[in-house]
């Protein structure tokens, strides 16, 4: 199966549209509370300092952040996800609630590192933590205390979290030139290759190849 | 207008749920003159100030109280398949209404599997006619599958890139396609009983929420109909109890609002709910299950879809998402399996389209990043297939409570022989499809679409809760009338047959009424 090259927007384009008489005053109000830094999840005790500094090299490695998506604060957004117990309306039966999850995986995450390398997650080399990763998501991990946690049920939902947070986020739309929040006025052309003057195109020689 | 009815009032009609079968069922309660009350557990929502083009955002239309999802293909709530507030899914449906064909009905008559319904294609065909003038579907002059029918009301909406590129493999692969009836007015429509929709703006955001009313939501076809009648509204408002009184029928619905418990008291329940909540609360209750079949049966479409990447620009974010259809594969020649599905192309949003990448696919890292930014070369095509009953698939009340104190939902499902061969023969022919338009990058997202079954209906008080008019078997002045009562599946989405359900249901109870038999 071949693969298309990957494409790449100039910056700036989607979030210049942001309360612009393009988008609606609902969708500009949503994507300003987005861009807002996200507040602390306050005094919550569901992730502690060393879980949460684990959580951000997972994070790393999972969606890994440029320049231009550097102020999407995943980290933040998925503690306070937790901690207001915000979820997406089911759960596998085979796992316990998030929070519980969650910390059971990233310690089961830690022991899975020591026993396989020695080291503590956050110390690994990157492509360590590529490997470590690569077998949790496949199910086969190392004998450590999983807690009854399936490791590729816990991986997935882990993934799926932290895309949901960065997609969200109008800099990662932007990087992925999406115009879909330009409300105002609709689509008059919807077919094959029509664009209005305001969606952008791919920059031309840019593509990184697959 | 409105009417405000006392809780010790004795209404006529308590329905619970305002979605494609409580609200159809409560405009035509009230047309007829009854005094009917409408419990909805969501919010009313204004979708012009209050809908944004924004998913997350959007995640407010979505059931987001948390189910338990079990079996070998754990089923997706949330935005996969849930709606809450005014208008119930319909204000997230994707508004594609294709009817189901007559022999839908009769699967077990034709292949000796299944389950057939007590009524047939015959009884609904009225309504369906009905229905789609009422709510202004967009489609083809001329339909060409299934039995004859009226032309659709309004001209198809424009084809987006995905039903393009679906067409133009179809084309040279010799398979017949049609633009698909829509729910979604390619013209300004006018109806006395809401008064002016304005046309589709091609925004390509059904489901998660139309905010210019051109979708036909509920909230904006029978609601403002059934309130101009004469119908209570009261959102915000979950039903927790059905209490029997001493003649065995439920004596008035108790419901919490605003963290207080209140009673309306009622002559007839119309439990709308839908086949999640339906089920969950005739077991909280436990009533209306002597024959123990509430919860069971529960289906879910086979929806297999195909995604693959092109060298020309689609934006799948524009434009009605199911924009084409074929039916050719209702009854596929080569099939080894009973009934079949249909063919559709089918755009998407970003989050959606990521958190599918990253459940489906696996994708992370480089990897996901260099692929999302692929985004608006993305196309694809689905099946939405038939589901047969299976005595493993089920609903229970897990020993988990929510934040009210009531048991959480589990449900099981597991999809049976018939529906991975009906997957596998899917899986080949939309790669082809998908090869001859160009895709490159093509993978397969196994999905189950919609919540069916659990609250099944039948002739037979011992293998079904429903009878062919909904009423419980069970509790005399108890209706059902949501996707619960489905006996089978259908190869056809469900929200257009659930709402002409709702109108029989309501024309067969007036119709007893009338005979002093309700």
């Amino acid at each position: 199966m071949s693969h298309p090259p990957s494409v790449t927007y100039a910056s700036g384009a989607i979030v210049r549209l942001i309360g612009s008489d393009l988008m609606t005053e609902p969708t500009t109000a949503a994507l300003l509370r987005r861009l807002a830094p996200v507040s602390d999840g306050a005094h919550s005790t569901i992730l502690d300092e060393r879980q949460l500094a684990l959580l951000a090299a997972v994070a790393a490695r999972l969606v890994p952040q440029t320049e231009r998506t550097a102020a999407i604060d995943l980290v933040g957004s998925f503690h306070r996800r937790l901690v207001e117990g915000t979820g997406v309306g089911w759960r596998y039966a085979e796992l316990p609630a998030a929070a519980v999850m969650h910390r059971t995986g990233l310690a089961a995450l830690n022991a899975s590192a020591a026993a396989a390398f020695g080291s503590e997650f956050v110390e690994l080399q990157a492509a360590q933590q590529d490997e470590l990763l690569r077998t949790v998501q496949s199910g086969k991990t190392w004998p450590v205390a999983w807690r009854g946690i399936d490791p590729a049920m816990w991986f997935e939902e882990l993934l799926a979290t932290l895309v949901d947070i960065f997609y969200a986020h109008p800099l990662a739309q932007d990087d992925i030139g999406f115009a879909g929040m330009a409300d105002a006025h609709g689509w008059p052309d919807v077919g094959l290759g029509a664009r209005e003057v305001y969606e952008p195109e791919p920059v031309p020689g840019e593509q990184l190849g697959a | 207008m409105t009417a405000m009815h006392a809780l010790d009032e004795m209404v006529d009609a308590v329905v619970i749920g305002t979605g494609a079968g409580g609200a159809p069922l409560l405009s035509r309660l009230a047309e007829a003159g009854l005094k009917v009350v409408a419990l909805e557990a969501g919010r009313h929502w204004q979708p012009q100030q209050d809908f944004a083009t924004d998913e997350e955002e959007q995640n407010k239309l979505f059931w987001m109280d948390e189910r338990l999802s079990a079996g070998a293909n754990p089923i997706e709530f949330g935005k996969n398949n849930s709606g809450i507030g005014v208008g119930g899914s319909t204000l997230h449906y994707t508004a594609y209404v294709p009817r189901p064909q007559p022999d839908d009905f009769k699967l077990h008559r034709e292949f000796g599997v299944g389950a057939d319904w007590p009524i047939g294609y015959d009884d609904l065909a009225p309504y369906y006619d009905e229905l789609e003038l009422f709510l202004g579907v967009s489609g083809p002059q001329s339909y060409p599958w299934g039995p004859s029918r009226p032309p659709y009301p309004l001209s198809p909406l424009p084809l987006n890139a995905a039903a393009q590129l679906m067409d133009r493999a179809c084309a040279k692969l010799g398979i017949a396609t049609s633009p698909a009836p829509n729910a979604a007015l390619s013209a300004p429509y006018f109806h006395p009983a809401y008064g002016r929709r304005q046309a589709c703006t091609n925004r390509g955001f059904c489901q998660a929420g139309c905010s210019t009313g051109a979708k036909a939501s509920m909230d904006v076809t029978y609601i403002p109909r059934a309130l101009a009648r004469g119908a209570e509204l009261r959102p915000s408002c979950f039903v927790t109890e059905l209490p029997l009184g001493r003649s065995g029928k439920i004596s008035g619905v108790v419901y919490v609002r605003d963290g207080q418990r209140e009673v309306q008291r009622c002559r007839h329940v119309f439990l709308c709910a839908g086949a999640i909540e339906t089920p969950r609360l005739l077991l909280i209750n436990e009533i209306a299950n002597s024959s123990k079949q509430v919860g069971k049966n529960f289906m879910a479409h086979t929806g297999l879809q195909i995604w693959g990447t092109f060298d020309e620009m689609t934006r799948p974010y524009k434009g009605i998402p199911g924009g084409l259809i074929s039916e050719e594969t209702h009854r596929p020649p080569d099939a080894d399996f009973a009934g079949g599905y249909l063919l559709q192309s089918i755009g998407v949003m970003p989050l959606t389209y990521a958190g599918q990448v990253a459940r489906g696919r696996g994708l992370w890292g480089d990897a996901l990043l260099r692929h999302m930014r692929n985004y608006n070369q993305v196309a694809g095509i689905n099946i939405l297939g038939d589901c047969l009953p299976h005595e493993d698939n089920e609903l229970l009340l897990s020993d988990e409570c929510d934040g009210r104190g009531l048991p959480k939902p589990l449900v099981r499902f597991t999809a049976q022989d018939n529906e991975l061969r009906m997957t596998a023969h899917a899986d080949r022919l939309m790669r082809q499809i998908w090869g001859a338009a160009g895709a490159e990058d093509v993978w397969a997202y196994q999905r189950f679409a919609h919540t069916i079954g659990t609250a099944r209906m039948g002739d037979d008080p011992g293998t079904s809760v429903v009878d062919a008019d909904g009423r419980a078997h069970d509790v005399a002045n108890l209706t059902i009338c949501d996707n619960s009562v489905f006996p089978s599946a259908l190869a056809a989405n469900p929200a257009l047959t659930i709402m002409a359900l709702a109108l029989r249901t309501a024309d067969r109870f007036l119709a007893r009424a009338a005979q002093g038999d309700a």
